[in-house]
């Protein structure tokens, strides 16, 4: 990766951010969907780690983190603390697997968003909150993470639109396509 | 190579994490003037307009969703409210005439000086900012100190009581809402006068429980619960007596104590506009909010009297 699609992935990756997380505070909370709001913070991060990997993706959640819970004037560090934990994730997801299921983004998407509002209830838990484990906790993590992947698809389709033109070719992919034009595949040069 | 790409990730992976602990021990142990609390805040006046003016931006595109929920919900809605009004109507008939007895007892007794809410500055603030999470019940509005809201001041909008203001920066506050796990308020049944306090139901974000109530008392579904003007303690925030809160939903018979379900009246969903009730340096609010704040712990102060009655209350353990 070159330096200059480096500064360019990042700032993709840094509007990116923003815009979500400023569109998620002003209009997605605001539209609650049988009882809970759809959350688009930890899609957002997972879907960063799905294409960026590893490493910018745990950057990309601690940030991300940090900006919901200083914009909603949250405990700092526990959003960054469960975001990196889902960016890493999924960004390993990618370099172990890298899995091309067109239903990929809709499962990293809800897994994310579970692991997202587990992951913040077990610190709360920690820290005290006043609230043991209950039908209805449950229920509203479910109903969570299931509006979180009905909107998981359109949120990756932004997501790698917005950072297509910064991402480095991956070499994987590329031998990938050479090796399925070579197997039988539709190569575009056969239609000519 | 690959060595120096496995630990370079693992020692980013492992910065950020420990970053994000340090940061999380140091904000849950230091005082709400802390440091952190004012990064926090100045970041809080920072992004207020800028929020205030991506909530205008995109009021447009959230009116449209709320429109297509709303248009479902409004059938069911409006069956309910027709109901709702026939026996509002019965009531006031009713009440009217005990009404001009009240009013005469109430100068008889000298409570013409009793704290309501035209004893505040009202001050109108938008909501431009809601967290999505269920642990945090709170909303971030586009008035803060340079409009007179403090901490601990009285939040509601046309439906009833909404919550307090928790934090306030230059030009934004943080509402906590009364489903937050934070927020208690001392609140009566509007009926039999029963005080409790009501606090959000533990797994239920969006209902409250009125709680403490003598084992005697009567409830019954679809009363208003209101606020009953006391602190419970000095953290408290003095909220004027008869705001509305919620309608019972049912009862729950406990041994020693009795508890209500309530559903508050207020929206806290879709809230837009709300009103903060401040108080002046010297006013009737802030001198008993004064007076509540110094009590000791377990000690009740009354803002349903003078502030004698209520000086008389702290003395008497509340």
């Amino acid at each position: 990766m070159s330096g200059g699609t480096s500064a360019s992935l990042l700032a993709r990756i840094a509007a990116l951010a923003v815009v979500v997380v400023f569109f998620q505070i002003g209009v997605v909370s605001e539209v609650p969907v049988f009882g809970v709001s759809v959350d688009l913070s930890p899609l957002m991060v997972a879907f960063v780690g799905l294409l960026c990997g590893s490493t910018l993706g745990a950057v990309t959640g601690f940030a991300v983190g940090l900006l919901v819970d200083l914009a909603l004037v949250q405990t700092l560090g526990v959003t960054s603390l469960t975001f990196t934990i889902v960016g890493y994730w999924s960004g390993r997801l990618r370099e172990l697997r890298d899995p091309q299921a067109a239903l990929t983004p809709l499962l990293v998407g809800a897994t994310a968003s579970a692991a997202a509002m587990v992951g913040y209830s077990l610190v709360e838990f920690l820290l005290g909150v006043d609230a043991p484990v209950s039908v209805d906790l449950v229920r509203q993590i479910v109903l969570g993470v299931l509006v979180n992947s009905v909107v998981a698809l359109p949120t990756w389709a932004v997501v790698r639109r917005s950072l297509e033109g910064g991402l480095p070719e991956d070499p994987r992919r590329r031998r990938r396509r050479r090796r399925a034009y070579t197997t039988g595949g539709l190569s575009p040069l056969s239609r000519s | 190579m690959h060595d120096k790409t496995v630990r370079r990730r693992r020692a980013v992976l492992l910065l950020l994490v420990v970053l994000s602990l340090i940061l999380l021990t140091a904000y849950f142990g230091e005082a709400p003037g802390g440091r952190l609390h004012s990064v926090q805040r100045g970041f809080l006046t920072v992004i207020s307009p800028i929020q205030d003016g991506a909530n205008k931006a995109l009021k447009p595109v959230r009116d449209l969703f709320g429109w297509v929920g709303d248009t479902v919900h409004a059938k069911s809605e409006r069956n309910q409210l027709v109901k709702q009004v026939d026996k509002l109507r019965r009531e006031v008939i009713a009440d009217q005439s005990e009404k001009h007895s009240y009013r005469e007892l109430l100068a008889l007794y000298h409570l013409d000086r009793r704290l309501s809410v035209n004893a505040y500055h009202q001050v109108a603030a938008t909501v431009v900012g809601k967290s999505p999470n269920i642990w945090y019940a709170t909303v971030t509005i586009d008035k803060g100190e340079s409009a007179g809201v403090r901490p601990n001041d009285p939040v509601i909008n046309d439906e009833g009581l909404v919550g307090k203001v928790t934090q306030a920066a230059s030009d934004g506050a943080q509402v906590s809402l009364i489903t937050d796990s934070s927020v208690g308020v001392s609140a009566r049944i509007g009926t039999s006068g029963a005080t409790g306090i009501v606090q959000p139901k533990v797994g239920e974000p969006n209902d409250l429980l009125l709680q403490y109530l003598p084992a005697n008392t009567q409830a019954n579904r679809g009363e208003y619960v209101v606020t009953s003007g006391t602190v419970s303690s000095s953290d408290d925030s003095l909220y004027p007596p008869g705001i509305p809160i919620g309608q019972v939903t049912s009862v729950n018979e406990e041994s020693a104590y009795r508890s209500v379900n309530v559903h508050p009246l207020a929206d806290l969903h879709n809230l837009d506009v709300v009103q903060v009730l401040t108080a002046g340096g010297g006013s009737l609010p802030a001198s008993l909010s004064r007076l509540a704040a110094s009590l000791p712990p377990g000690q009740h102060a009354s803002a349903g009297g003078t502030a004698g009655e209520a000086l008389a209350a702290s003395g008497s353990g509340g």
